[in-house]
């Protein structure tokens, strides 16, 4: 046993930093801000993936400075727990539904989605994506007429997207901000503000940070005016300014 | 002294071989009791993705079966140009990734797919369909069929064939009383490897058809579906692939369906000729 436990060691020290990222300031973001986080500021190592799993990576100790979680559930925890500082709010996004180009089912309004036959795509219920889309159904009050024509209810938004983007369905719910990468295959639909979920994006510190000095310039860059600018740019909501 | 370190050195990779391979597996059945595990399989998720999961594989592995059985079959009998290309070509989906077999079924079969307006103009929509899930798994299997099918063939003692054929047997005569019979092992050892790839199958699956609880979420789409949800029920699911994963290859070894069709065709075959 004493043996197979050496060889494992070895074999974990041959992998290439599989384990201790050595020591540059890394950033654990959530995957839809893959674009606009470069943009704001180019010097961090990111690792971009489903909040979910960046908060489990954080909770098992994966060497991350700093959290940005597209949901505010996730950096709270987190938070409660005592692995990260206060989270703050740095940015919002909405729901839009989008249509293929051609748009083959008519599709004008979210109201049209009703109607028989339309193949809609949505997120499952358990992933945030699919759990918004049943709260802003159920907020304008059509969400037994609608859910009847889901024919699939997908893992994440990537699957949404491209579904619709490829013609396959006739329509899908998303995030603003996936709309912008396939602007030139989908038309989109615009929801309501009074039927918006809140979809908040959080920033915390990592608490056991070695890298504080680094961890507070990049929230603060990503709070500035020009971070509010970019997250705009790439088709952000931002929340009130407010002196922290 | 070089022989007794050479015997330790492969006793230490069998060693770490095999804790690497069956701790995983061990852990599934370490996490959750056994009982509670299969209190979960009454889950109507777990339900509904068996049913999907049957009907789309049996669907599936029965199509393989009636086409793959004569292809395999002119593969291995025939000797022609490009025998060597086709046999290539029906492997090709055995290495692509699951993802790319998906997607290249939408780009055939999708609304605007290659045959997107024909299917149309017949009124057909296979997206998002149990047809899908079901050319998703044929997709995916068949290499598997084919190829092990291919090899029962071809060790088939060709002398035999030459036999019954001088004795005055049609070429359907000959498949079906000769070949098939002395090739069954290996053929149902190929069919087994294959159903066993087919219900499986989540990548071609989940781009091409969807993921929907009783129409397209097939035994993994819903692993997937329920690990955010009750981990309990995926654990389940997944401990129900490691013991039918394990039947079907005891089985294979019991009937010694491995051992017959293509490795000594000799032994057996005069004994399947009486």
């Amino acid at each position: 046993m004493r043996a197979l436990a050496a060889i494992f060691a070895l074999v974990a020290l041959a992998l290439p930093s599989a384990t201790g990222a050595g020591g540059s300031f890394t950033v654990f973001a959530a995957a839809s801000l893959t674009e606009v986080f470069p943009k704001i500021d180019k010097k961090p190592r990111y690792s971009f993936a489903g909040s979910d799993q960046l908060a489990l990576q954080i909770r098992q100790g994966a060497p991350a400075d700093v959290f940005a979680s597209a949901n505010p559930k996730y950096a709270q925890l987190l938070f409660h727990d005592g692995l990260v500082r206060k989270p703050v709010t740095f940015a919002t996004n909405r729901l839009i539904v989008i249509v293929p180009k051609s748009n083959p089912a008519g599709l004008h309004s979210v109201y049209d989605l009703r109607r028989d036959g339309v193949k809609l795509v949505i997120g499952d219920s358990g992933v945030p994506i699919g759990s918004y889309t049943r709260q802003l159904l159920d907020a304008i009050g059509i969400k037994d007429a609608v859910l009847e024509n889901v024919v699939s209810q997908e893992p994440d938004v990537k699957g949404i997207v491209a579904k619709v983007a490829l013609g396959e369905a006739d329509a899908g719910f998303v995030y603003a901000t996936d709309a912008k990468p396939v602007a030139s295959k989908v038309h989109k639909i615009l929801l309501p503000d009074w039927s918006q979920p809140p979809i908040k994006y959080q920033l915390a510190m990592v608490r056991s940070t070695p890298r504080r000095v680094e961890a507070r310039s990049f929230l603060n860059k990503v709070t500035s005016k020009r971070g509010r600018l970019l997250l705009k740019k790439a088709g952000f909501g931002l929340p009130p300014l407010k002196k922290r | 002294m070089s022989r007794i370190l050479f015997a330790a050195s492969t006793a230490v990779a069998a060693g770490v071989a095999f804790a690497f391979l069956l701790l995983p597996l061990v852990a599934i059945f370490l996490r959750v009791p056994l009982g509670d595990l299969f209190s979960q399989l009454g889950n109507q998720v777990f339900q509904d993705a068996l049913v999907v999961s049957l009907k789309t594989s049996l669907i599936a592995h029965v199509s393989v079966l009636l086409f793959g059985t004569p292809t395999a079959y002119l593969l291995a009998r025939k000797r022609f140009f490009g025998r060597g290309a086709l046999i290539t070509l029906i492997e090709l989906p055995l290495v692509l990734p699951p993802a790319v077999a998906g997607i290249a079924l939408l780009a055939a079969f999708g609304r605007f797919g290659l045959l997107g307006d024909e299917l149309d103009a017949l009124g057909i929509s296979i997206g998002f369909t149990q047809t899908a899930v079901v050319l998703a798994v044929a997709f995916v299997e068949s290499p598997f069929y084919v190829r092990g099918a291919i090899a029962a063939f071809e060790g088939v003692d060709p002398d035999l064939i030459a036999a019954a054929r001088t004795l005055g047997a049609g070429p359907w005569r000959v498949f079906g009383r000769v070949a098939l019979p002395l090739a069954v092992g290996g053929l149902g050892a190929a069919s087994a490897l294959a159903l066993a790839r087919g219900l499986g199958e989540f990548g071609a699956t989940i781009i091409f058809a969807g993921s929907l609880q009783g129409v397209t979420q097939t035994l993994p789409l819903a692993i997937y579906a329920q690990l955010d949800q009750d981990f309990d029920v995926a654990l389940a699911i997944s401990a129900l692939f490691v013991l039918v994963g394990a039947a079907i290859l005891v089985s294979l070894k019991v009937f010694g369906w491995a051992r017959h069709g293509s490795i000594s065709p000799f032994r057996f075959a005069p004994s399947s000729l009486r």
